[in-house]
């Protein structure tokens, strides 16, 4: 197993298409990293451009140390998983797992030996004799996986692996993958636009929009401290909301001002913030986990914000209400995940702003019911309104995008 | 037909069909359709057949009876002396050797070549791409007489006409574009990913095409070879105008040698043309069954 490096990696297609921009990234020896991002970020091209089945239009890509930019797919030592699984239709199930060691020459004896090895792991012993076709939606993925782990190679990236299985097999194939990962300590590039599978397979995961990395950092840390506006509303399902909010000093605290309620923010928070000064008296977008929000009865100290219940969602374990609060939804489209950010979803008024809230799963909450939730101030999030940038605590990395 | 009810825009549950009034006769005019349809494919079955059987009859029957005035539908009494008469003209076995190496060419060659252009222009991106596949369909529209003086003209120059090699070079112009067109439609049926895998593999890019492009279109490939072994084999007038000597026409120009100034010898001429028919008969029947396959069933899933 090696590390994959990313140093200042640019694809440009004819036309002047920058698919992938100044992308620097190391996934270590063993680590498992997953690229995500909504589709057409770029997070496809740069899985690609490893493989080398798309060229690099600058900068650098090196696997172990090796520079692989101008070698052959065949010749950079790495296995792929692809979307759609691309097995050899025309060759069995033992053919399509024993074609890259036959490629490689490797002793007639060793390929039955670790075909059958990889093929009980998987549990395909039986299906050996079999053609793809014959085959189910999860028993094929499971022939691509031994594809590409029978060949022993230095890296594994995986093109979308998932995303074609219904979601119970989904969810089951997403353990099992992590699951060999883990035993095999194989260093692996991960791609996908669902960020549910991002945040639940990577030991770190890697936010591309646009061509552009966002951030990188672990599932838990990229959730707690979103380094922008378009992580904040990306990461996490269901999402954060986002909201345009006024700073104000008020006496010796800091105040924010989500549409007609005034919220005292702790000193803590503000000392850990030292930039937070810089925005009083302007706008910003503060941003509220839905599960930073909570029914005012069970917090009675905590700043509330009033408004009606829409809809509440029962999903057994917990309830997901939809409240409309007189405040201003952030109306900065171009820099937040517009798929995920539900206040373009819903109809709003110029007024009045939708929150989403996890309550409890016997909530007494129901649709059309004036409420007040009440808001946990610590775990707010502060965002430049104008550049999207988070206002972050200062023990957090300023520019995690730069971190790798 | 004309007694078909239209069928009603009633409100009846598919459940219920049949045990109504309306039921009966949306049923009954289905059948009534599958019949006149069934009577349709049977009658163009028939003037299809017709003359092939009419061919094959008239190759068993004794002179006599091919001219008499009364039709005789079945070869009897049959006789195999117009095949025996067929087989021991002057150039028969000379004509089907020239017929066979031309046939043999021109799959042989409009294979290899139609793969490797139909590989470019599926799998490559390059300048002109477009221009030339909208060209390949271009040239297929040429009507062939208005070809046969300039291509003779041409030929004539390179020292080509009235030879076997000149007639492949003839053959191909007409086979390949079809080839190559048709190729190409089958390999865009395969997805890139394979190929792909297969480099990730550790096959070369030559190799992923050989190994594993090359078995998937595979049913292309019999398609195109029976579209030219036809081509090929059943051409008359290019052989007839650019072979001049006896001893070097192809076994088409052989059967018009049956038709003279006396006449035509309708007997020996139907059982030349049978036996002219068999090789393609024989080599559909051999590869048919290979074109069918769906291969790429399972490869992805999308």
């Amino acid at each position: 197993m090696a590390a994959i490096q990313f140093i200042h990696v640019t694809k440009e297609y004819g036309g002047g298409t920058l698919a992938v921009r100044d992308l620097s990234l190391e996934v270590a020896e063993g680590e498992f990293v997953v690229l995500v991002g909504p589709s057409g970020c770029g997070k496809t091209t740069a899985l690609r451009m490893v493989a080398g089945l798309e060229e690099i239009s600058g900068g650098e890509i090196r696997i172990g140390n090796r520079v692989v930019n101008d070698l052959a797919p065949r010749e950079r030592d790495i296995a792929m998983v692809f979307q759609n699984y691309a097995l050899y239709p025309h060759k069995t199930v033992y053919e399509n797992l024993v074609f890259g060691l036959r490629m490689r020459k490797v002793p007639k004896a060793e390929q039955r030996r670790r075909v059958a090895e990889i093929a009980d792991i998987l549990g395909l012993s039986d299906m050996l004799q079999r053609r793809p076709a014959q085959l189910s939606g999860g028993q094929r993925q499971r022939v691509a996986m031994g594809r590409a782990i029978v060949r022993e190679p230095q890296a594994f990236l995986m093109d979308e692996p998932l995303s074609n299985l219904d979601a119970k097999l989904r969810v089951q194939m997403r353990a099992e993958i992590a699951r060999i990962q883990q035993a095999l300590k194989a260093t692996t590039l991960y791609v996908t636009h669902d960020q549910v599978e991002a945040m639940t397979m990577g030991h770190r995961v890697a936010v591309m929009r646009g061509g552009e990395l966002q951030q990188v950092d672990t599932p838990q840390h990229l959730y707690d401290s979103p380094g922008n506006l378009f992580v904040a509303s990306f990461v996490g399902s269901p999402a954060m909301n986002l909201l345009d909010a006024g700073l104000e000093r008020d006496g010796g605290a800091l105040v924010c001002r989500i549409g007609e309620t005034d919220v005292e923010l702790p000193i803590d928070t503000v000392a850990r913030r030292p930039t937070l000064e810089r925005y009083i008296g302007r706008r910003i977008a503060v941003g509220i986990r839905p599960e930073a929000l909570s029914e005012a009865t069970a917090d009675p100290n905590a700043p509330r914000l009033r408004g009606r219940a829409l809809l509440v969602e029962a999903l057994g374990a917990e309830s997901l209400a939809h409240v409309e609060v007189t405040a201003s939804p952030l109306d900065r489209p171009e820099l937040v995940d517009t798929v995920a950010s539900q206040a373009h979803l819903l109809p709003v008024g110029e007024q009045t702003a939708t929150l989403l809230a996890r309550l409890a799963h016997d909530t007494s909450v129901r649709p059309g019911h004036v409420i007040e939730i009440a808001v946990d101030v610590r775990r707010l999030h502060f965002f430049d309104v104008d550049s999207g940038v988070a206002i972050r605590a200062a023990e957090a990395p300023v520019t995690a995008a730069a971190a790798g | 037909m004309s007694s078909i009810t239209p069928i009603a825009p009633t409100p009846v549950a598919p459940a219920t069909v049949g045990r109504t009034a309306a039921g009966r006769r949306f049923r009954r005019g289905r059948l009534l359709r599958r019949a006149g349809l069934n009577l349709l494919g049977l009658a163009v079955f028939a003037v299809m057949m017709f003359p092939v059987y009419w061919m094959v009859a008239t190759a068993f029957k004794p002179g006599r009876d091919i001219l008499d005035y009364t039709p005789h539908w079945f070869p009897a009494p049959a006789t195999l002396s117009n095949f025996t008469n067929a087989i021991h003209r002057p150039y028969f076995w000379t004509d089907v050797k020239n017929s066979t190496i031309i046939v043999s060419c021109v799959v042989v060659l409009s294979l290899a070549i139609a793969f490797l252009a139909a590989l470019a222009l599926s799998r490559f991106r390059f300048y002109g791409r477009t221009a030339f596949i909208v060209l390949i369909i271009g040239v297929q529209m040429v009507p062939l007489a208005a070809l046969i003086i300039p291509l003779y003209i041409t030929l004539s120059r390179v020292q080509l006409v009235n030879t076997l090699t000149g007639v492949i070079v003839m053959y191909m112009t007409f086979v390949l574009p079809f080839s190559v067109w048709t190729l190409r439609g089958f390999m865009l049926g395969v997805p890139r990913e394979l190929e792909e895998a297969a480099m990730v593999d550790g096959a070369t890019r030559f190799g992923a095409f050989v190994r594993i492009l090359l078995p998937l279109v595979a049913p292309g490939l019999v398609a195109t070879s029976i579209f030219a072994f036809i081509q090929a084999w059943n051409e008359f007038i290019i052989a007839y105008v650019f072979l001049h000597d006896s001893s070097k026409q192809t076994i088409t120009v052989w059967l018009a040698s049956f038709t003279n100034l006396h006449g035509t010898d309708w007997g020996p001429l139907m059982a030349g043309a049978t036996l002219t028919a068999l090789p393609v008969v024989v080599f559909f029947v051999l590869i048919q069954r290979r074109i069918m396959f769906g291969l790429t069933a399972g490869a992805v899933k999308s």
